[in-house]
């Protein structure tokens, strides 16, 4: 039996322009939530076995539907017996227009199981639920979040975090303190690093008599004698850090 | 250190050994988040040769890794994962930030992302660029080293 993969005779089938079409040719179909489960199954029925993704579009402002649901269909054929006869696959784009106020739509995740996830996607981004989804929850938001990210309305950082300043970077003694990054200054950094020699849990610093007194901090005491600006200059990394935090 | 006169023996202290051992094996966590990582990958790789520095050694489990290298974007619903890992790993233990996405976000000012990791664990050395080289990888490594052998205690020791 000849290979199905064998060319044919002077090879016009493996023309891209032949074997892919233009997305243009798909065929568009409108229909309402109500018409949509209809419309797929009859679809279906008709050879269209591949749900190749289902889409969302915001329409701020359209009335009645200001939503937009899409989904990509594929007609393959049920057996190939060689790439000439795939040809150009037959494509519908059902378009199903979704009011806000009730942006329910029926799934179709028990037609094409590749529905399942794309659903929950568009519900998740676009808050469009789908009625009949065995596992309806968000796929790649974090489960407590709130609003529809995808929304032309979402505001770009978040409802939370309008436009603020970005903070300065933070040292890891000011993390570990749970001191907020931002908003904190200079002196007050030098009060903390002040602080932090006098418990001796600067590096550099190994007063015997502080260790002792502290009782903790065995790093402090592995290094003999204070951090000076000459030893200070020859850690640039060390430097850096407080010029950021002067800022 | 010294060496004795026949040299045959030789004196030290048990805490400079400790960290010479300690700097000489940093063991990263395998946490690649995005494209720094594969930058990451290449810093291992024999054209740079991570292994120069003891540091060849990626361990899959937080509990045997002394380096949490930060390589990319942290996502909001990955920012607890980060942090989860981040507790579960044993002192000592230093942080790299990798990348203008780890370090302030980057160029991901927007809902998803953590706008710079050092609001969730703190972190040791920063690494410039999108993404920084291999070498500037190795660098922030070398400069964690410093840090050790200076006796610095990574997540608990102030530093300034």
């Amino acid at each position: 039996m000849p290979s199905s993969q064998a060319p044919p005779a002077g090879a016009t089938a493996l023309d891209p322009t032949a074997v892919r079409p233009d997305i243009n040719d798909a065929r568009i179909v409108r229909v309402t939530p109500a018409e949509i489960r209809a419309t797929l199954e009859v679809l279906r029925s008709d050879g269209f076995s591949m749900l190749l993704d289902i889409g969302g579009a915001d329409y701020p402002g359209r009335e009645p539907a200001r939503f937009d649901v899409v989904y990509h269909l594929l007609k393959l054929p049920a057996r190939i017996a060689s790439v000439a006869e795939v040809g150009t696959p037959e494509r519908v784009r059902v378009l199903c227009g979704v009011r806000e106020d009730d942006a329910v739509v029926p799934t179709v995740s028990d037609l094409w199981p590749s529905a399942d996830w794309a659903e929950r996607e568009i519900f998740d981004l676009y808050g469009i639920s789908f009625s009949g989804h065995p596992d309806m929850r968000r796929i790649q938001m974090p489960d407590d979040w709130e609003g529809y990210p995808l929304r032309k309305d979402y505001p770009l950082r978040g409802p939370a975090n309008e436009r603020t300043p970005r903070p300065s970077f933070a040292l890891k003694s000011n993390v570990a303190a749970g001191t907020p990054a931002s908003g904190r200054t200079a002196a007050a950094l030098q009060k903390q690093i002040a602080q932090a020699r006098g418990r001796n849990e600067f590096h550099g610093a190994a007063d015997p008599a502080a260790t002792a007194q502290s009782g903790k901090t065995p790093g402090g005491a592995m290094t003999a004698g204070a951090a000076t600006p000459e030893q200070l200059a020859e850690r640039p990394h060390d430097l850096n850090l407080q010029k950021d935090d002067t800022k | 250190m010294a060496l004795g006169s026949g040299g045959d023996f030789l004196l030290t202290t048990v805490d400079s050994v400790a960290r010479w051992a300690q700097a000489s094996s940093v063991w990263p966590l395998t946490m690649g988040l995005a494209c720094c990582a594969i930058e990451m990958m290449t810093a291992t790789a024999p054209e740079y040769d991570m292994a120069r520095f003891g540091s060849e050694v990626f361990r899959a489990s937080p509990r045997q890794a002394d380096l949490m290298i930060v390589s990319g974007r942290v996502s909001k619903k990955m920012g607890p994962i980060v942090k989860r890992l981040y507790d579960q790993m044993a002192d000592p233990k230093w942080v790299i930030s990798m990348g203008a996405c780890a370090s302030s976000g980057g160029v991901f000012d927007n809902y998803a992302i953590v706008q710079g990791v050092d609001t969730i664990v703190p972190v040791d050395v920063y690494v410039p660029g999108c993404p920084p080289t291999p070498d500037g990888l190795l660098y922030a490594v070398n400069l964690i080293q410093q840090q050790i052998k200076q006796g610095g205690r990574g997540g608990i020791l102030a530093r300034a």
